[in-house]
């Protein structure tokens, strides 16, 4: 565990820089965590994902299938890596806020 | 405090021995891969262990770190610690304490010629060039000296020139922990004992001390793992509902992309068979779980999903660590099949569950038939009641063996007997069946990031199974305009392949793409709509 600061914001995040309380997510803590991603810029199409992904997490207190998160922003896989390199499970989760995805995923 | 490399050879005192590090890995010392992966400069790297993670935890022992396992704070808390490990060591030697595994952990004890027929065969050793700490023999042979100093007992001068001596002390014990989950267990090394010596299962006796005695883990197999599927119903987290909902997704998707109406079938009593994937199947490869609804649905068989605790989730990492937790789990599947009063459990694609449940859990399971996937699949595809297009799948294919599924219980034919008919440009990775390479990611790896972990088991564990899979299609075209399949009928070797796929770019640069068994059998089905494979959505 450690503390990842970034301007004005400071936070817990585990080894691998996922949020360690989900509760403190905000749009700056967003910005602070895709930073750590390479991606400098959240556009509309990134606030889509991570709307998506927060809206689900809070439903379900999990991250959602890619396939399903695929068919439900529109966005083809491909489009999801453009928009965060390391991809939906380590990246956009990790910048909407998620906790590390666990077991064999 | 020096750091100890590979110009001065490692000697048992020196596990012992206080010092910064034990061993070091350089990007040179590995060998170089095909291309166009040989170049060293194009490559992502290996990060460091930060100096606050080696400031609070162990870290002595290499340059990445698992367990993160705190420093004692005090003499005395070391002191507890040793005692501790040194009852644990003689529970180990025990029969009311560990009936499962004594016998064959004596006579690995016990037996060993060190003739060093089997260290050839260790993936790792060979990747990190032939660093001493990483010999499958160097692991076993510090248990081996703990076990004849403080279980066999005898402090003649003879015994320690016989056995050779060690010193206990929480150096040691540290190290040797995280020494444990520096091999994957693929037991590659016992296949070439000539008298059956078996590292591996010494690994896991090792892990398997500091779990029960220390509770000393690798906290992604046990808390968010054993312990996260025994309250929630999967090490995934997701509950009932969320596999419901999911399994919803899935039946229609596979309709729109299949035409076939497809409905997972839950919880029915008196069903022919009880189906029991690996959780992350339904998150991270649905296609897999679909494909066995359409095959079953179109087979005519009787078939359920469990929605009970572990019901829907096969892992069981006990097998990678502890016995306790093992029983717990295998237990509840057996619990779950005995009250829907199935016929038999059908195991998903997945290596470990199918030793699990198939193998090591057989006195608890026993009373349940249980079948593995491979020969399911080879059944269905010659059943005579499908029919098939194999030019549907007019595309490089291999195979990738799952250690557990392939050496460990010998299905080695049926998956290849399926691709040989329905896989016209199937070819074989070299060694293959019981001689495979492990994906890297074995005994529970493929879920392990912490720290730098991810660098290290791409790398070096890695990296036989990339050097395998580029050769396996080193007579097609080499660009990513040619789709290249890896068959991998286990969850936990498609989490690592496609880590080792992301890490080198090998889909954008090479075409390489992965997935299980199931779904070229229902891309060849002739009723089926055209490119269920879709390499667009891989």
């Amino acid at each position: 565990m450690a503390q990842f600061a970034w301007e004005e914001i400071s936070i817990e995040v585990d080894e691998d820089g996922f949020m360690q309380e989900p509760d403190e997510w905000s749009e700056r803590v967003a910005l602070a965590l895709a930073s750590t991603e390479g991606v400098s810029e959240l556009t509309d199409e990134h606030w889509k994902l991570v709307n998506y992904l927060r809206e689900y997490y809070q439903k379900f207190g999990i991250a959602p299938m890619i396939r399903k998160l695929c068919k439900e922003t529109g966005f083809p896989l491909k489009k999801v890596y453009e928009l965060f390199p390391s991809g939906p499970a380590k990246g956009a989760c990790k910048v909407a806020g998620l906790a590390k995805p666990t077991g064999c995923v | 405090m020096p750091v100890a490399t590979k110009t001065k050879k490692l000697t048992f005192k020196d596990f012992s021995n206080p010092s910064e590090q034990l061993a070091h890995i350089d990007p040179e010392d590995l060998y170089p891969l095909p291309p166009p992966y040989d170049k060293l400069e194009d490559q992502p790297g290996f990060k460091q262990l930060t100096e606050e993670a080696r400031s609070k935890f162990e870290a002595s022992l290499d340059d990445t770190m698992v367990l993160n396992i705190p420093k004692p704070e005090s003499k005395e808390e070391e002191e507890r610690l040793v005692k501790l490990f040194r009852s644990g060591l003689e529970k180990l030697f025990t029969r009311e304490n560990n009936w499962t595994f004594l016998q064959p952990t004596t006579l690995s004890m016990e037996h060993c010629a060190r003739c060093q027929s089997c260290i050839k065969d260790c993936p790792i050793y060979e990747a990190s060039g032939y660093n001493e700490l990483y010999r499958p023999t160097y692991r076993a042979e510090i248990l081996r000296r703990l076990y004849f100093k403080y279980i066999k007992g005898g402090n003649s001068w003879w015994k320690k020139f016989n056995n050779g001596d060690i010193e206990l002390n929480w150096t040691l014990i540290s190290r040797l922990c995280e020494l444990s989950y520096r091999c994957t267990l693929c037991r590659r090394c016992a296949q070439s004992c000539p008298i059956g010596v078996d590292n591996g299962q010494l690994t896991r006796e090792i892990r398997k001390l500091f779990s029960a005695e220390m509770g000393i883990t690798a906290k992604d197999l046990h808390e968010k793992g054993s312990v996260q599927q025994l309250k929630i119903g999967s090490s995934t987290g997701m509950n009932d509902i969320v596999v419901k909902d999911n399994c919803d997704f899935i039946d229609e998707d596979m309709e729109e992309r299949t035409g076939i109406k497809i409905k997972t079938i839950w919880d029915k009593e008196g069903a022919d068979v009880l189906l029991i994937h690996n959780a992350g199947e339904f998150l991270a490869w649905p296609d897999n779980p679909g494909a066995f609804a359409l095959i079953l649905q179109e087979m005519g068989i009787s078939w359920t999903l469990s929605s009970d605790i572990a019901g829907y989730d096969g892992v069981n990492y006990g097998l990678f660590y502890d016995d306790v937790q093992l029983a717990r789990v295998a237990m509840k599947h057996y619990e779950i099949a005995k009250k829907l009063k199935v016929k038999k459990i059908l195991m998903g694609e997945c290596g470990h569950l199918t030793k699990a449940m198939g193998v090591t859990g057989d006195r608890l399971t026993q009373a349940i038939p249980r079948e593995n996937a491979m020969t399911f699949i080879e059944n269905v595809v010659f059943s005579g009641k499908l029919s098939f297009d194999p030019e549907r799948n007019y595309f490089p294919v291999t195979l990738h063996d799952p250690c557990n599924m392939v050496r460990s219980m010998g299905i080695v034919e049926p998956q290849r007997r399926v691709l040989r008919y329905i896989a016209p440009k199937f070819r074989e990775m070299h060694p293959h069946g019981v001689r495979n390479y492990c994906c890297g990611g074995g005994s529970g790896w493929a879920i392990m990031s912490q720290n730098n972990f991810l660098d290290w088991r791409i790398q070096v564990s890695g990296r036989k199974k990339f050097e395998q899979i580029l050769n396996a299609f080193s007579n097609v075209d080499p660009g990513p305009e040619t789709p290249k399949y890896v068959c991998t009928p286990c969850s936990n070797c498609k989490g690592q392949i496609r880590d080792l796929f992301d890490y080198y770019g090998a889909k954008e640069k090479s075409g390489l793409y992965y997935a299980g068994l199931i779904e070229l059998v229902v891309n060849a089905m002739t009723n089926v709509k055209e490119n269920f494979i879709d390499f667009e959505m891989m």
